[in-house]
This record gives C-alpha cells, sequence and structure tokens, in this order.
C-alpha cells in the first residue's frame, strides 16, 4: 500500500502535505487566502443578514404594536367621551340641580354654563374633552354663538373649543334641557329649551 | 504536531467566533423579547387603570343617594391609588400592578383625571372589586365621590346609626355586613359606639380614627371616604374638593350677576365670597366644621330665595 509519493498508507509525513495534498513549500498562497477570505466573507454576510433580519423583525413588531397601541388609546378616548356625555349634563358646572322646580336630570343651566364658558381656562384639561359645546335644537336656524353682549338672544354655547375653535372630527352628542331664568312684565319664570350637549375627544 | 494544532486552532477560531456572536444575538434577542414583554405588561396595567377610570363616569349619581358596582380583572391586581391635591383641581391617579409570571408588575404607569375622587386604600387589592358612590353637598354639589373596596377587605359595621344600616342594607354589596359579624375575625370591624375596632367612627362629633389618626368628616358622604381610605388619602381628596367648591362658589357668584339681572336677587354674595375665601385656605379635615356652619347658613338663605341658586 504505497501511496503515489513513495510512502506507505498510514505512514505520509504530515508536515510536509498541506490540505490539497501539495507538498510542504509548494502550496498556492492565493488560493489559500481566498479559501480564508471566502469563509471570513461568507460568515459577515450571515451576520449582516441575521442582523438585518432581527432589525427588520423588530421595526416591522414595532410598527404594529405602535399602530395598536394608538388605535387603542383612540378607542379608550371614545369610550370616555361617550360615557361622559350621558353624565356631564349632571356634573355641578352644568347641572340645573334644583334652581327650575324640582331636581331634573339631563337639565344643564344656561346661566352657569355662560359663566363657566368664560372661565374655562380654570377647567382646561379638567374632563379630558376638546370641546364641549350647547346647542339649542328647536326653533331651527343659522347657528348664532353666544357671547355675553348677545346671550340670551343666541343659539350655541361654545363652553370650550379645541385650538382651531371649532367642534370637529369625532364628537358625541345627547339631548339635554337648556334651562335659564327669563322676564316678561315683571315676572320671572323657567325658560327651557331642547338642546343637543356635544364633546369632542381627541385622537390619538 | 505543531501543524496539526495550528489547523486545530483555525477550526476553533472559527467556532469560538460563531459561538461569541451566536451567544451576542441571543443575548440582544433575550433582551429585546423581555422588553417586549415588560413594554406589554405596562400596556397592559396602563389600559386596566385607564378602563377603571372610565367605568366610573356612569357612578355620577345625578340625584340618586347612593349607587353600587362592581367590576372584575381577570389577573390578581393591585389598584394604586395616588392624589396630588395641586393645580386647580388637583389629580387623582391610578395605577395597576397585575399578577403575572409569579410577580407583580411595576405600577409606575399612572392614569391621571382630574373630574374623580376615589377614597380607597392606598393599595386595594384582588379581582373582584366593589365600588359606590355617593354625592357631597357644601351646599351644592361638589362632586360625587367614589369609594372603592376588594373582595377581600370585608366590613363589618357595628352599631350604625339607622339611616346608615339602612342604606348600606340597600346598596347590598357584597363585602359590607352590618349585622351578625361582630364575632369574624377576618372582618374589618367599624364601630360606632365603641373602642379599641379597626375604625372607631364618633358620628356626633364627625371624627373617624383610624391607624391611630384622625379624619374629620361633616357628612355621609365624608364619613364613608374616611372609613374606606388612607388617613393621607383623604386628607388629599378633600382638599381637591375644597378646591373644586372653591371654584363652584366663583361660578355661582357670578351666576347671582345673571340672575339678579332679571329679577332675581338671592342675596348670597357675601355668604359664597367668604365660602371661596374658607375653601381656597383650607388646609386640613378639622377646618370642616367651620366651612359646613357656613354652608348650612347659605342652604337656609338659597332655599328661602324666590329663584334658588342651585
Amino acid at each position: 500500500m504505497v501511496n503515489q509519493k513513495g510512502y506507505q498508507k498510514g505512514h505520509e509525513n504530515p508536515l510536509l502535505i498541506n490540505k490539497r495534498g501539495d507538498p510542504k513549500g509548494h502550496e498556492n498562497p492565493l488560493l489559500v487566502n481566498k479559501r480564508g477570505q471566502l469563509k471570513i466573507q461568507q460568515m459577515a454576510f450571515v451576520l449582516l443578514a441575521i442582523t438585518l433580519f432581527f432589525v427588520l423583525a423588530g421595526m416591522f413588531a414595532l410598527i404594529f404594536l405602535m399602530a395598536g397601541l394608538r388605535n387603542e388609546a383612540t378607542a379608550l378616548e371614545e369610550k370616555n367621551a361617550l360615557l361622559l356625555v350621558t353624565k356631564l349634563a349632571n356634573s355641578p358646572e352644568f347641572s340645573c340641580g334644583g334652581a327650575y322646580g324640582s331636581d331634573r336630570v339631563n337639565c344643564v343651566d344656561a346661566d352657569k354654563v355662560m359663566v363657566l364658558s368664560k372661565n374655562i381656562d380654570k377647567y382646561s384639561k379638567f374632563w379630558g374633552l376638546e370641546n364641549i359645546e350647547i346647542r339649542k335644537i328647536y326653533p331651527k336656524g343659522d347657528t348664532l354663538v353666544c357671547t355675553l353682549s348677545n346671550y340670551p338672544d343666541c343659539n350655541s354655547i361654545k363652553i370650550k373649543s379645541s385650538s382651531s375653535g371649532d367642534v370637529s372630527g369625532y364628537y358625541l352628542e345627547n339631548f339635554v334641557t337648556l334651562c335659564r331664568k327669563a322676564q316678561d312684565n315683571g315676572i320671572t319664570y323657567n325658560n327651557c329649551d331642547v338642546a343637543k350637549l356635544l364633546v369632542s375627544y381627541e385622537q390619538k | 504536531m505543531e501543524k496539526l494544532n495550528s489547523k486545530g486552532i483555525e477550526m476553533s477560531f472559527t467556532w469560538i467566533f460563531a459561538i461569541i456572536v451566536g451567544i451576542f444575538v441571543l443575548v440582544f434577542a433575550f433582551i429585546l423579547i423581555s422588553k417586549i414583554v415588560d413594554t406589554g405588561s405596562r400596556q397592559s396595567d396602563a389600559k386596566v387603570a385607564k378602563e377603571i377610570g372610565i367605568l366610573l363616569n356612569p357612578l355620577e349619581t345625578g340625584f340618586e343617594d347612593g349607587k353600587t358596582a362592581s367590576f372584575t380583572i381577570p389577573a390578581n391586581s393591585r389598584i394604586v391609588n395616588r392624589c396630588y391635591p395641586d393645580g386647580n383641581f388637583g389629580r387623582q391617579v391610578i395605577a395597576v400592578s397585575q399578577f403575572s409570571f409569579g410577580k407583580w408588575s411595576n405600577s409606575d404607569i399612572e392614569v391621571g383625571f382630574s373630574n374623580k375622587y376615589i377614597f380607597s386604600n392606598n393599595i386595594t387589592e384582588g379581582k373582584t372589586f366593589y365600588i359606590f358612590s355617593k354625592p357631597f353637598n357644601l351646599p351644592f354639589k361638589v362632586s360625587d365621590l367614589i369609594y372603592i373596596t376588594s373582595e377581600k377587605d370585608k366590613y363589618c359595621f357595628i352599631d350604625a346609626p339607622e339611616d346608615v344600616e339602612d342604606e348600606l342594607s340597600k346598596l347590598n354589596q357584597r363585602n359590607i355586613f352590618v349585622e351578625d359579624c361582630e364575632d369574624d375575625d377576618e372582618k374589618i370591624k367599624v364601630c360606632f359606639n365603641s373602642n379599641g375596632c379597626d375604625v372607631d367612627v364618633r358620628y356626633e362629633s364627625g371624627t373617624v380614627f383610624k391607624n391611630n389618626e384622625a379624619m374629620y368628616f361633616q357628612t355621609d358622604a365624608l364619613m364613608y371616604a374616611a372609613i374606606f381610605s388612607d388617613p393621607w388619602l383623604y386628607e388629599c381628596q378633600v382638599q381637591r374638593l375644597m378646591n373644586r367648591a372653591e371654584l363652584l362658589s366663583e361660578l355661582y357668584i357670578d351666576k347671582l350677576g345673571f340672575s339678579a339681572s332679571r329679577g332675581c336677587d338671592s342675596n348670597l354674595n357675601s355668604q359664597l365670597i367668604l365660602l371661596s375665601s374658607l375653601t381656597s385656605r383650607f388646609n386640613r379635615s378639622s377646618e370642616l366644621a367651620s366651612i359646613k356652619t357656613l354652608a348650612n347658613n347659605i342652604e337656609d338663605v338659597n332655599n328661602a330665595a324666590v329663584c334658588s341658586l342651585w
């Protein structure tokens, strides 16, 4: 069992034979370096690919998470506004209480909310709503926003307005009674109108 | 032999390099996953806290005297009740910590509300929570007070006045007992005519003793508030209520101008100014007595007026 180089099988001089069987001192150095470089390049590419994969996967996950979070936050704001609009008229800053006869549910004191609209800066974040407005729904006509000079000959009280100034975007409404004291021929009486309480919430 | 070793080193280096990089990638992935889990847990806590706050909206009572409700959270949870008295109305803050993977999640994500007044222990733990609310008037309605208790905290009211007993019985809240509960050591005992209970109430003098501290009240709404909450939380919430009462007084003072122009002078101006002044200087619940005396006078004048202000 003698091989091509004259050594017996199992007795080759390992020091004189390189990987490809070239005798020591006769390897092609260019080929050896290239193979090593190729291995390093392969590994670098694999690492780069793995890193890129994780980064991209992470980014996609983040985008989905953020979108989900935003939707959830908006849904919660909507839920808050929905529950708040049904009860807002009964909060002390709005409610008629017993000022117009017996205690009334969903009755808004027009005089009180006019005063409130003047001092709304103090209540800016109190209810967590963007806009609060009360609109008389009868008699129908062009919207005339109430000011201290034209009140009560107007049909819309803007209690809280967003920076744009309008009730816009997502808003919710509830029917209320809008009451105030009025005077006719020296006789004071309760004047109540049907109105809508409109609120809008912040979209996240 | 040296050559063979160098061949071995070449292989080892590749493996060592791959192992090191692999460890880095795994550690990075582990950190990322734990962060995502942590964020998810915080998100869940914040969502539950916000939902609790939202669920409390329907408890605005209108004119009924008391309302009760309950809610259940799937995981064992801690509701952390915090109160900040600063600003126009102060701030009611809720944080929720849920028990998952054998530990409590962080409760550092706070959800705040300015228009709510929740009275409870600083930390209320359980799965099912009972809520009831009661309006607080001074003499006009200031707010609805909300009391949160856990199913784990069972309250036994001993020798309560008849109207208090009736009210609690009508609530039908499962963790509040008014009869035959004195001998049960697991229950939190609220005594009206004896000392040495977990909570001692002096109904006539308007004082509640809890954790060796005195809290002063003037209406039943505040008495329940003192019974169900920690003393410092009670003081903070009462401070917030006084802030709101001050602004409501100012609102009614301004409304007087509108009413007077239509022949409806209620003659309450000076007393409302005094009430606004007293509530603005409010510091401790022991000052409630003088405010309540003034509030009673104002109520009498308002009731007698041709046009009542509220």
